[in-house]
């Protein structure tokens, strides 16, 4: 690193900012570790671990509305139930917390393990017939998740290769090409409504989490069609995009580190401490945002109310207050309290399932692919190519 | 006086960790919460547990004095 900057001006969070991000965050967390960025209409940002738990424990002060998601995910309506405060929230979130419970993810295990098993054997026979050379991510790390939570979402398997590209145009393109994002949005809100009608007509059992979306009540009521459709369309893009990036950054390390490879290939039981420390440090979800509701002081800087405040979830996994070495990848790091799926009463829903898919991809992967190193320099975030050789058995 | 182990349940979101790292002590509920097992309230000395309560993200595993003696 060069001689450290005093300040990071106009922070952002996405595509080619995330390049060097680690390094502004290293910024933030020494010298400004609340500040401002003009970026996305402008908005305040939190970097401190203890700071962004403190937000997150406070929904009066800092709300979700109008979005969570900053820029927005291809549509303006918004989504359920992410950007929903209390005190309608916790009825629209209690929908589906039984499903995702650790108890009901391990009954879907031994269907992920054969997933897993036959995108392991394509990675194989892929690099056979290209000099050894595959791209893990096209055919391992984004497949899982489409297959896994298609299957327990409902959604039909004919309709699976369509999800890859609304996904990119929606997660990776709406920063510099809304209109596609947009587009895409609408794709998918077609898409949902023409499900939900079809299902609604024709009855059936299911037992999907689209029919639990579909037969649930929230304050005594079903819910409304609209609202059928903004909790599918966020399910949608939850379920898919951030598993794929996430089992995709954790092959990339391991491909640099052929220490760390062969330690988790000899000793599988220390995956799941692994993947803790995966996604500490190249988590899908780096910021998140909120609405300030009433005038606060973090570190000293006042917050206004109607301010949008950025919650930097990745830039708190590298606090130094709490993190020894908080750069450094440590696979066996055991106190591990971080931020990659949120907390308070937004925390990731799906984390217990978005856990064992990860824990089950990298034991498969390694299981049964030889080792790899990479082969196209490419870059620790995103869903994008991740191109590896790999090494006879 | 005695002491003993609980889950305060206004914290708890339902992370889990609690019981991917010491399951003899800690079970998930219907919905996802943590509670502890009953007759596991006084191992809040051991190895394990002390664990859990340095990685829940709520922070939500707490020890408390209780009137009853053991």
């Amino acid at each position: 690193m060069s001689e450290q900057k005093e300040v990071v001006e106009d922070f952002d969070f996405h595509g080619e900012a995330l390049d060097e991000i680690f390094e502004d965050y290293d910024v933030m967390l020494n010298k400004c570790p609340v500040g401002h960025s003009s970026k996305y209409g402008g908005f305040t940002y939190i970097a401190k671990s203890e700071d962004i738990f403190a937000a997150e424990q406070d929904p009066d002060t800092f709300a979700v509305a109008p979005s969570m998601l900053l820029p927005s995910f291809g549509t303006d309506d918004p989504l359920i139930p992410i950007d929903i405060d209390p005190p309608t929230h916790a009825g629209y979130r209690k929908i589906l917390l039984p499903l995702f419970t650790p108890m009901n993810i391990a009954s879907l295990e031994p269907g992920m393990v054969e997933t897993a098993k036959q995108l392991a054997e394509d990675v194989i026979s892929a690099a056979a017939d290209n000099d050894g050379v595959a791209d893990v991510s096209k055919l391992f790390a984004r497949p899982m998740p489409t297959i896994v939570f298609s299957r327990l979402a409902g959604y039909p398997e004919e309709d699976w290769p369509k999800f890859d590209q609304w996904v990119d145009d929606i997660i990776y393109r709406r920063t510099k090409e809304p209109e596609v994002a947009y587009a895409a949005g609408g794709k998918i809100t077609e898409y949902f409504d023409a499900m939900i009608k079809k299902r609604e007509a024709e009855g059936g059992e299911y037992n999907d989490l689209l029919d639990k979306v579909l037969n649930s009540q929230v304050d005594g009521r079903e819910l409304t069609h609209e609202e059928k459709i903004s909790y599918s369309f966020l399910l949608f893009l939850a379920g898919l995009d951030t598993t794929a990036w996430a089992l995709r950054s954790s092959l990339w390390y391991l491909a640099g580190n052929p220490k760390a490879q062969q330690q988790l290939r000899d000793n599988p039981d220390e995956i799941p401490t692994a993947v803790e420390e995966f996604l500490r440090t190249l988590s899908p979800v780096q910021a998140m945002a909120r609405t300030c509701l009433k005038d606060t002081v973090v570190q000293g800087k006042e917050i206004k109310a109607g301010e949008r405040v950025v919650l930097v979830f990745g830039a708190g996994n590298r606090d130094p207050e709490v993190y020894e070495d908080p750069h450094d990848i440590k696979i066996d790091r055991e106190d591990n309290r971080h931020l990659a799926f949120g907390g308070g009463i937004h925390r990731c829903l799906g984390s217990n399932l978005a856990r064992k898919e990860m824990v089950i991809g990298l034991e498969e992967f390694l299981k049964r692919v030889p080792s790899f190193e990479h082969a196209g320099g490419e870059v620790w975030h995103g869903v994008g190519p991740l191109t590896l050789r790999i090494g006879k058995e | 006086m005695a002491k003993e182990l609980y889950i305060d349940l206004s914290r708890c979101q339902g992370h889990a960790r609690c019981w991917a790292i010491a399951p003899e002590t800690f079970g998930i509920d219907d919905e996802g919460y943590a509670y502890v097992i009953e007759g596991r309230e006084g191992s809040y000395d051991e190895e394990n547990v002390r664990k859990a309560i340095r990685n829940c993200p709520e922070r939500s595993i707490l020890i408390r004095e209780t009137e009853e003696s053991q």
